[in-house]
């Protein structure tokens, strides 16, 4: 870490060393938890294990991708969970009502695109903390949804329109879209101008509107390809099960701000990768799971859980103030 | 470095404790008083009423009365059900008014906020689901010393907390009925795990401590193997119920859903898994949530009682309580189409036995 003295500029290629550990962190940590649990209990690291670790949380994974995004951008969506509930209602209830499968399928991604896009615009334009107004979007869906469908189940789905449970050369289609979607996204935030404005914007919003960048229209980006992940997300939520609860998971938008921020999304905007998101989204599940395996009380699950935000925060802290004492 | 270090500590430190620790059973620590192997009916001990009281309550005998339900949570089939229950008694009486409100997730403390607004608002009683029994007290006794009545259903609150309260089925009627289906189908050897919402959640530690109770006693050689929190989450629940079913492979014979969403989510994932026929899947749940498995065969038996006869019932013994027809010492209670509902443990009222849904009747009902 003492090399951190020579990046003068606070910038790009220090920003993309220090991720990179984090990403490496979370690698090693994911590699070391198979290893010992696979030690304690060779089950957890058969194939059908690490596949249901997989297929189970790749929606989360994929709506933390988004929510990275909005982070990075200095922003937070704690609609997400309510979002998702509200999409896969929306895409089971047209699947019921006959409508072509592959419209179930992308009109999730079209509706959620106009809903965070409407959330940004209002973060963006009319200067509101997006906390205060993702807080009220999640009421509005939340209260929405239940009044609307009075919390009865969607059952007698088509069978075609369960892509969750469809298999390609053997593998679970879900995590397709968890390591395709995560790789197009690294590289779109590392290489596009979107993608850049969106991590400059974050950092320092005066020297990126100085650099010619547009910091609102940038925010209303952000907050729309959040909204596209959202809308796969809720696809691969909606089809996992031949049910579809149509209410909000309990706690789904702390699972997946978790995985960003674990992932090494700094809450502060700026920094984080996506490639951290959806190997964070890994690690929690496949703790979780290895609890089972393991015998431990799952009381201990969510203040793990706390564990690892509190460890992460503290660690982009303290980094952070390395890094202003480097300068 | 120092960040792989913590993690690497935390990953120790975690495979250390859970070496030393025995798997969690689920259950309370209450007396159990599991039914006998037979169809021999349980006693109804002689117990003396031990509900509280309104303070200063109106006389509102026969007249039109306001009501407020406040459940776990709304927007589950099972507390849709209810509520539709409640319409429909307070459409055959005519004279009650009775409107469902809740939290949107099983939380105490929202409930909480919902009974103390109505409270303030003023209603002439408050039917409740505890999220926790002894949380859930102080507001109830603040309605009952408002002259408000309070009556439970479904889950109850500390017995002084309110008048009275319907108990869908006693915890050893349905632990019977479950570890029995669980018998007739897995065999009196069988290897059973259960997935259940939280451990602290009232109804499901008393069945789980009743159900092992009763398994020790009746069917001695079965094996419980583990007990898996999933929240009320449903694919959480399937991600439980995948993981159960990869750690325990073949040595798992049957799964019990405790929930109405752990259950269907436990029955998708052994149909996902192609297992159905090797692994059963026996559990609480609703009819409309269990249909598709039921009626792949991948599911043989669903236990319940009848949520609408409850949101029914709650409402009878409400109007009865209300009327003066339902005093501390009584046996028996009115209850409409249900018939005379007998007065059990004191200050509970019971609803019946429990009602096992199977292929040949599961499109009979719609909840």
């Amino acid at each position: 870490m003492a090399t951190a003295a020579f990046s003068t500029s606070a910038g790009y290629r220090d920003l993309r060393r220090m991720v990179l550990g984090q990403e490496m962190v979370l690698f090693i940590a994911i590699v070391l938890l198979f290893v010992v649990v696979g030690l304690i209990n060779p089950r957890f690291v058969a194939e059908r294990n690490i596949s249901s670790i997989f297929l189970g949380n790749a929606y989360i994974a994929v709506a933390a991708i988004g929510m990275s995004m909005v982070i990075i951008s200095g922003n937070i969506d704690i609609s997400v969970g309510s979002l998702i509930g509200v999409l896969a209602t929306i895409a089971g209830t047209l699947a019921l009502n006959g409508v072509p499968i592959i419209i179930c399928w992308l009109a999730p991604l079209v509706i959620g695109i106009a809903i965070t896009s409407g959330m940004g615009a209002i973060v963006a334009y009319l200067h509101i903390p997006s906390i205060v107004v993702t807080l009220g979007m999640l009421s509005i869906l939340k209260g929405g949804l239940i009044s609307v469908t009075g919390g009865a189940w969607l059952t007698n789905l088509p069978p075609e329109f369960f892509l969750s449970q469809t298999r390609l050369f053997g593998i679970p289609t879900p995590i397709y879209f968890m390591v395709g979607l995560t790789i197009a996204a690294a590289f779109w935030m590392r290489l596009s101008a979107t993608g850049r404005a969106i991590y400059a914007v974050g950092g320092n919003v005066e020297a990126a509107r100085l650099s010619g960048i547009d910091p609102a229209a940038t925010v209303v980006k952000a907050f729309a390809i959040h909204g596209f992940f959202v809308g796969i997300a809720a696809v691969l939520f909606a089809t996992q099960l031949s049910v579809i609860q149509s209410t909000v998971p309990p706690n789904l938008e702390l699972t997946i701000i978790t995985a960003s921020v674990v992932g090494g999304v700094s809450i502060l905007g700026g920094t984080g990768t996506v490639i951290g998101s959806t190997l964070a989204a890994v690690l929690i599940a496949a703790i979780a799971s290895s609890m089972i395996f393991v015998n431990i009380s799952p009381f201990w699950m969510r203040a793990v859980q706390g564990i690892l935000i509190l460890v992460t925060v503290l660690a982009d802290l303290w980094r952070r103030q390395r890094q202003r004492m480097g300068t | 470095m120092k960040r792989l270090a913590i993690i690497i500590a935390t990953t120790t430190a975690l495979t250390g404790a859970a070496l030393a620790a025995d798997p969690w059973d689920g259950g309370d620590d209450l007396p159990t008083n599991p039914l006998a192997c037979d169809d021999t009916p349980g006693t109804v001990a002689a117990k003396d009423y031990d509900g509280g009281q309104t303070t200063g309550a109106a006389d509102k005998s026969g007249k039109e009365i306001t009501l407020i339900d406040i459940p776990k949570l709304v927007g589950v089939g099972y507390f849709a059900a209810t509520t539709e229950g409640m319409r429909q008694a307070a459409e055959e009486l005519g004279n009650v008014k009775v409107t469902t409100d809740g939290p949107t997730e099983a939380n105490i403390d929202d409930q909480i906020t919902f009974i103390d607004n109505y409270v303030t608002q003023g209603v002439d009683g408050v039917l409740f689901a505890a999220n926790d029994p002894v949380a859930i007290a102080p507001v109830l006794k603040k309605a009952l010393g408002k002259g408000i009545h309070v009556v439970g259903y479904d889950a109850n609150s500390d017995p002084d907390a309110r008048e009275w309260f319907v108990n869908q089925a006693e915890f050893n009627g349905i632990a019977k009925s479950l570890i029995d289906q669980m018998a007739a189908e897995i065999g009196d050897e069988g290897k059973f795990a259960i997935v259940t919402s939280t451990f602290t959640t009232p109804n499901q530690a008393r069945w789980i401590a009743e159900m092992q109770a009763y398994q020790e006693s009746c069917h001695p050689k079965m094996e419980w193997l583990e007990t898996v929190e999933a929240q009320e989450d449903n694919i959480l629940s399937f991600n439980q119920a995948n993981t159960l079913i990869n750690k325990y492979g073949d040595d798992l014979d049957g799964i019990f859903g405790m929930t109405s969403v752990a259950t269907p989510a436990a029955a998708e994932a052994v149909t996902q898994a192609g297992a159905c026929g090797e692994t059963a899947v026996v559990g609480l749940a609703t009819p409309n949530a269990m249909r598709p498995y039921v009626e792949s065969g991948c599911v043989k038996s669903v236990v319940l009682w009848s949520p609408v006869d409850l949101g029914y019932a709650a409402v009878y013994v409400m109007r009865a309580v209300v009327d003066g027809d339902l005093s501390p010492g009584d046996t028996e209670v009115e209850a409409g189409r249900l018939g005379k509902l007998q007065v059990v443990n004191g200050s509970e009222i019971l609803l019946g036995s429990p009602f096992v849904f199977d292929k040949s009747n599961v499109n009979d009902f719609d909840f």
